[in-house]
């Protein structure tokens, strides 16, 4: 396979081939397919924010078990997330997702009051599981959801901005007015990067370079599974 | 209120208790020459790695709030501290050259069997247990390292005096040692505000005490492996 052939090289395009692939998975077809009405825009609006929250305790998992140089990448990966940067006038993304919610007519008391989705709930138990293997299949676990998010490497666009293109397309809300969407089309190509200089670094044999595919492979498998829970979630509203 | 009151005061009472344990005074009671000193410089960066590796653990299972309480407690010690300005691994390898280390001399230092079984067991609690019970374990390593706690100084205070009184090194000049007799007690007391917050029942209590006893189990164990090995170097 190229990854054995081309080292470093070839776990890079195998990485990315897997995050396009995500893209004809059925899952994600029926997801990005669903026509988007107020109120299912709402509840996605929500389970996102949720979503964001499980990619903060499975970063801090990866932090963790990282080695002290990766420790500190990880560390400024999580100002965007986290806590935001104030001197430039940029919000930490939880909040980001709420502010959004304003748009489809969200109150943040809106996110206080639903559950998460029970699909969701297992998905987010499954990627803490991951998060708390191997560093190597750790971070490349939860990385490849960056990389998944990143247009620079996607054809056709990520999947925030292909969301985003939904809830223009039906709602008439333009990206511009989708804060979070907007902010993540941006900063996920930034992200996606960083498993690229951690592999430069440790993916020096092959086993190194199979652990990250695992973790990888594993980790867009679960969120395929997502995705479909969400595909459902969305079916039931009206 | 009351509840996190009586709390606090037997988290105190805690860590107080570590320096009459017989580990701790054993450990203490090795007396310090300059190759021991190197050994426990090359040993604090260990620690303060595996510190790191527990704080991290704690930050992903934390609510959002404590998140983001320990990621700027994280900045201290893994990014920049500002009282030094350098992070804390950093400041120990910077420490070590008073006493003749080299940035190598950590490099290549290998875990003692003892202190891995130690480090293996603080990551045992902050990854698969409760929030609190993880939070309260790595908490109560600063706790014990707070002047304002603990009656005749914390664990960095002591040992610096250590170094100080046996062999003429002033505290001054043993900067991490220096750095996290403040440090930690600032981080303490921050740390520590959280419990106001998230414990209001005897459930929770009880979760917090877990963590704490463990933890104190695991730093007297780790302290007399530390001064058995120190012994060991004649």
């Amino acid at each position: 396979m190229g990854v054995e052939r081309n080292g470093l090289e070839g776990l890079w395009e195998e990485l990315v081939r897997l995050c396009n692939d995500q893209f004809s998975s059925p899952s994600f077809k029926r997801l990005l397919s669903t026509k988007i009405s107020n109120e299912r825009a709402q509840q996605y609006s929500i389970q996102m924010v949720y979503y964001v929250q499980n990619r903060r305790d499975c970063w801090g998992y990866v932090q963790g078990s990282a080695p002290l140089e990766i420790k500190k990448l990880i560390w400024e990966h999580e100002q965007d997330e986290l806590i935001g940067r104030k001197s430039e006038g940029k919000m930490d993304h939880i909040t980001l997702a709420v502010k959004e919610g304003e748009v489809f007519g969200l109150t943040a008391e809106a996110f206080e009051r639903t559950p998460r989705l029970e699909g969701g709930e297992v998905c987010f138990s499954a990627w803490i599981r991951l998060a708390q293997r191997s560093w190597l299949e750790a971070i490349a676990a939860s990385a490849i959801l960056e990389m998944r998010n990143s247009s620079e490497l996607i054809k056709g666009g990520s999947l925030s901005y292909r969301i985003s293109e939904t809830f223009q397309r039906d709602l008439g809300i333009p990206m511009k007015k989708q804060i979070n969407n907007a902010e993540h089309v941006v900063m996920d190509v930034e992200h996606a990067h960083l498993l690229m200089r951690v592999s430069r670094q440790y993916a020096t044999g092959e086993s190194q370079r199979q652990a990250i595919l695992r973790g990888a492979k594993e980790s867009l498998l679960i969120d395929r599974v997502y995705r479909d829970h969400l595909a459902d979630m969305l079916a039931a509203l009206p | 209120m009351q509840l996190v009151k009586e709390l606090c005061a037997t988290l105190d009472k805690m860590v107080n208790d570590q320096f009459d344990s017989i580990e701790f005074k054993k450990f203490f009671a090795v007396p310090l020459t300059l190759e021991r000193g190197r050994f426990y410089v090359v040993q604090s960066a260990l620690y303060t790695s595996n510190r790191r590796d527990c704080w991290g653990y704690v930050q992903g299972a934390s609510p959002l709030e404590v998140k983001r309480v320990i990621w700027e407690h994280e900045s201290d010690e893994l990014i920049n501290d500002p009282r030094a300005g350098m992070d804390h691994y950093a400041l120990t390898v910077k420490q070590g050259e008073v006493i003749g280390l080299k940035p190598e001399d950590f490099e290549k230092a290998e875990v003692p069997s003892m202190v891995r079984a130690c480090f293996y067991a603080w990551h045992h609690i902050a990854m698969h247990n409760h929030w609190l019970t993880a939070y309260t374990s790595s908490h109560m390593l600063e706790r014990r390292n707070n002047g304002k706690i603990v009656s005749g100084g914390g664990m960095s205070y002591r040992v610096g005096k250590k170094f100080e009184n046996e062999i003429g090194i002033n505290l001054k000049r043993m900067i991490s040692l220096d750095v996290h007799v403040v440090a930690d007690t600032e981080h303490s007391e921050n740390i520590s505000e959280m419990f106001e917050r998230y414990v209001k029942t005897s459930e929770d209590c009880d979760l917090v005490l877990k963590g704490a006893q463990e933890s104190m189990a695991i730093d007297r164990a780790y302290r007399g492996a530390l001064g058995y090995y120190m012994e060991q170097i004649k």
